[in-house]
């Protein structure tokens, strides 16, 4: 049961500490803002 | 004795650790994901538009064309008399997270286990599939596209996989009940879904559950007999539940633009191309609906491997559990990755293109990408399969027979009783911790590989109010019994706003807001890459007409100036402004007054006391056909005295397990 237990912690820790370098990742790329206040919008651009 | 007492206990707690993980993996899952957008306040965006107390007369009155806001609206309005509407809006998105976890969870464990005890292994296993069936590309894209209603049909579609089975070991009143009841998701999320649904579960049905091993399967005929029959009472019920949008789509007489098949095209949204992007789950056509990072080399590369690991967990999965779903919903995803293929080749387009102008109904295809939404669940059974297998717990099956019974018909039959331990009864080798640590770390990549769909997508789906002159337009309007439809400027059907303090791209909500006829520009514009748009001409054919009549400026969507007579003789009684304009072009206008001016909404009504009512636009076909799916709903219910929530659930040994089955 103990092993099962710090099975998991370790997992869920790792898994988080991957989660957190993917989101820092993400973060940097971040996509442009859509633009607001204009009259006209496409439905989404491919 | 007490060793006994002891086991029994550990069995109780597996038992019902079986029963609410897989609903606790979903919720979990889905409080992650929505974040913010579970608070007060509407999210909007792109497709997704919820107003306060959205009026069934809305939906049903909106706009001629296809019936796509039906029964998905219908059902939001109904809900809106006894919920304020943006907790209706948070119900129905943490009901995808919810229900499609906890669908692919159960199936996983049904797949594995079949009717016998769960083993703690299986269930990590299993809450590893719900977490990839929720949280992946193809999850995250839709959200952030706003379709929910289509995710609440893709939410559904481990259980309808689950009944499909079932239903083979029921005698027909009892299987197709069964199958109405786990099409719900489905019926509520209308078109798409059912298509969704019927490509998921049709080959299911039809290549079905095989043979149980050394005898012949229950009930009457031989297999070949069974699976037409089967596949008839799906169908059957896939056409029950479709009724509400069925039958008006009929008399709609909508076209569809073929220019839509390039403009809804699936597209690489990963560096590895579209072919791989699909495969992975992505590769919307709409640039703006991917999450922030997904695709990022690294990130990427890593979710090709975890797809990989899957689809080899999968294959490891028909191979040892032989589950009885297995070469239909392997067909299934193989069938829905082809089409969704068929868009991103010029001979594929021009083929689509062909269909849809053969029959409009051949639309549905345009948007390939909806159709991976089997291999998700492929993907997150496979995954769930090689967390079983990291984990050690699949080797208590070895020896010829899975670990807890074959899967089989009889197995499957038994939708919640306990099957009989293994024969040979041996416990499973202990695995060591790293490969424990790695099982866990396995189970958790689908959010480690897509960070960018937590709380809320980064704040993307963010709530918001609406402005005070949005809601005072809409009691104006509710408070005018007088006839006319309400006309919707500027001409475009997209807005961009930022109420919620984050620009975001709408489907103009005043579309959805006034308990009457709205007339807009239906038309959608779909950017390229070079810079320049597709156009998809819309389905309202009164829509056209009026845009006639207005001729407003392509640039900003506004006419020139405003003829009160010519409104009335379109049977406009008010004109709602739902962008903030520079041009007032009304003003001055003689037979046009200003009921609410703010800095987002103007209402203008028409003086003229001769504009004509809009003529009903339900029949009695529509009527019954509604009926006839309420009432096959609530029956399939009644029949089985429980509901979807309870119908496919882990183990149990209560003798409420085979209520299904008549004796």
């Amino acid at each position: 049961m103990i092993k099962v237990i710090a099975a998991c912690v370790i997992g869920a820790a790792l898994a988080g500490g991957g989660t957190v370098l993917a989101t820092s990742l993400a973060t940097d790329s971040t996509a442009t803002a859509e633009p607001v206040n204009e009259t006209l919008y496409n439905y989404g651009d491919r | 004795m007490a060793v006994r007492s002891g086991a029994a206990g550990g069995a109780r707690r597996l038992r019902w650790a079986a029963r609410l993980l897989p609903w606790a993996v979903g919720l979990l899952a889905g409080v992650l994901a929505l974040g913010p957008a579970l608070g007060p306040g509407y999210v909007l965006r792109y497709d997704m538009v919820f107003v306060p107390d959205l009026s069934p007369g809305t939906v049903l009155e909106g706009a001629d064309g296809f019936p796509r806001a039906v029964p998905s609206d219908v059902v939001v309005a109904a809900l809106s008399g006894v919920l304020p509407g943006d907790a209706v809006q948070a119900l129905a998105l943490l009901a995808v997270f919810a229900v499609g976890g906890a669908g692919a969870s159960v199936l996983f464990a049904r797949a594995w286990a079949g009717g016998g005890p769960v083993r703690a292994g299986t269930l990590a296993a299993s809450a590893a599939a719900g977490l990839a069936y929720v949280w992946n590309p193809f999850v995250a894209e839709r959200l952030l596209l706003g379709q929910w209603a289509v995710l609440l049909g893709y939410a559904g579609l481990p259980w309808v996989v689950g009944a499909v089975v079932r239903s083979a070991e029921l005698r027909p009143g009892a299987g197709f009940a069964g199958v109405v009841r786990a099409l719900v998701p489905a019926a509520v999320g209308g078109f798409s879904s059912v298509v969704l649904t019927g490509l998921t579960a049709g080959p299911v049905a039809l290549l079905g559950a095989r043979r149980a091993p050394g005898g012949a399967p229950p009930g009457a005929g031989g297999p070949g007999g069974r699976r037409w029959a089967r596949t008839g009472l799906f169908l059957a019920a896939l056409v029950t539940v479709a009724l509400p949008w069925l039958l008006p789509s009929l008399t709609s007489g909508a076209g569809t633009d073929p220019a839509g098949v390039e403009a809804f095209a699936a597209r690489s949204d990963t560096p590895f191309g579209t072919a791989v992007s699909l495969l992975l789950l992505g590769g919307v056509w709409n640039s703006g609906a991917v999450p922030a990072g997904y695709g990022e080399p690294v990130t990427a590369a890593v979710r090709l491997l975890l797809c990989l690991a899957a689809l080899a967990g999968w294959a490891w999965l028909l191979r040892r559990g032989r589950p009885p779903f297995g070469a239909g919903l392997s067909a299934a995803a193989a069938a829905g990755l082809a089409i969704a293929l068929l868009g991103a080749t010029a001979p594929g387009r021009e083929l689509l293109g062909w269909l849809v102008g053969l029959w409009p109904g051949f639309g549905v295809l345009r948007d390939g990408q909806l159709y991976v939404a089997p291999l998700a669940l492929v993907q997150a059974l496979g995954l769930g399969a090689a967390v079983l297998w990291l984990s050690g717990s699949s080797v208590a099956g070895e020896g010829g027979a899975p670990p807890q019974g074959l899967p089989v018909a009889g197995a499957v039959r038994s939708p919640g009783g306990d099957g009989p331990p293994p024969a040979g009864g041996s416990r499973p080798e202990p695995a060591g911790l790293w490969r424990m640590v790695l099982a866990v770390f396995a189970g958790l990549l689908p959010v480690v590989t897509l960070p960018g769909l937590l709380w809320g997508a980064g704040g993307v789906l963010a709530p918001a109010d609406y402005p005070a002159s949005w809601l005072e337009a809409q009691r104006a309007v509710a408070g005018d019994g007088r006839p006319g439809a309400v006309l919707v400027l500027p001409w475009s059907a997209y807005r961009g706003i930022d109420w919620s303090g984050r620009p975001t791209v709408v489907l103009d909500p005043a579309t959805r807001l006034f308990d009457r006829r709205t007339v807009w520009n239906d038309d959608l514009v779909v950017g390229t890459p070079d810079g320049g748009t597709v156009v998809v001409t819309g389905e309202d054919a009164r829509a056209r007409e009026v845009a006639g009549l207005l001729r407003p400026d392509p640039g900003t969507g506004l006419p020139e100036r405003l003829d009160p007579g010519v409104l009335a003789g379109a049977g406009v009684r008010y004109v709602a402004v739902s962008a903030p304009v520079d041009n007032q072009f009304w003003s001055g206008v003689d037979g046009l007054s200003v009921v609410v001016e703010g800095a987002d909404m103007v209402l203008l009504e028409v003086q003229d006391q001769h504009i004509k009512a809009d003529k009903a636009t339900i029949s009695g076909l529509e009527v019954t056909g509604g009926l006839v799916t309420v009432g096959a709903i609530i029956w399939s219910m009644a029949r089985s005295g429980s509901s979807l929530v309870f119908q496919c659930l882990g183990p149990s040994s209560g003798s409420g397990a085979r209520k299904e089955i008549p004796k």
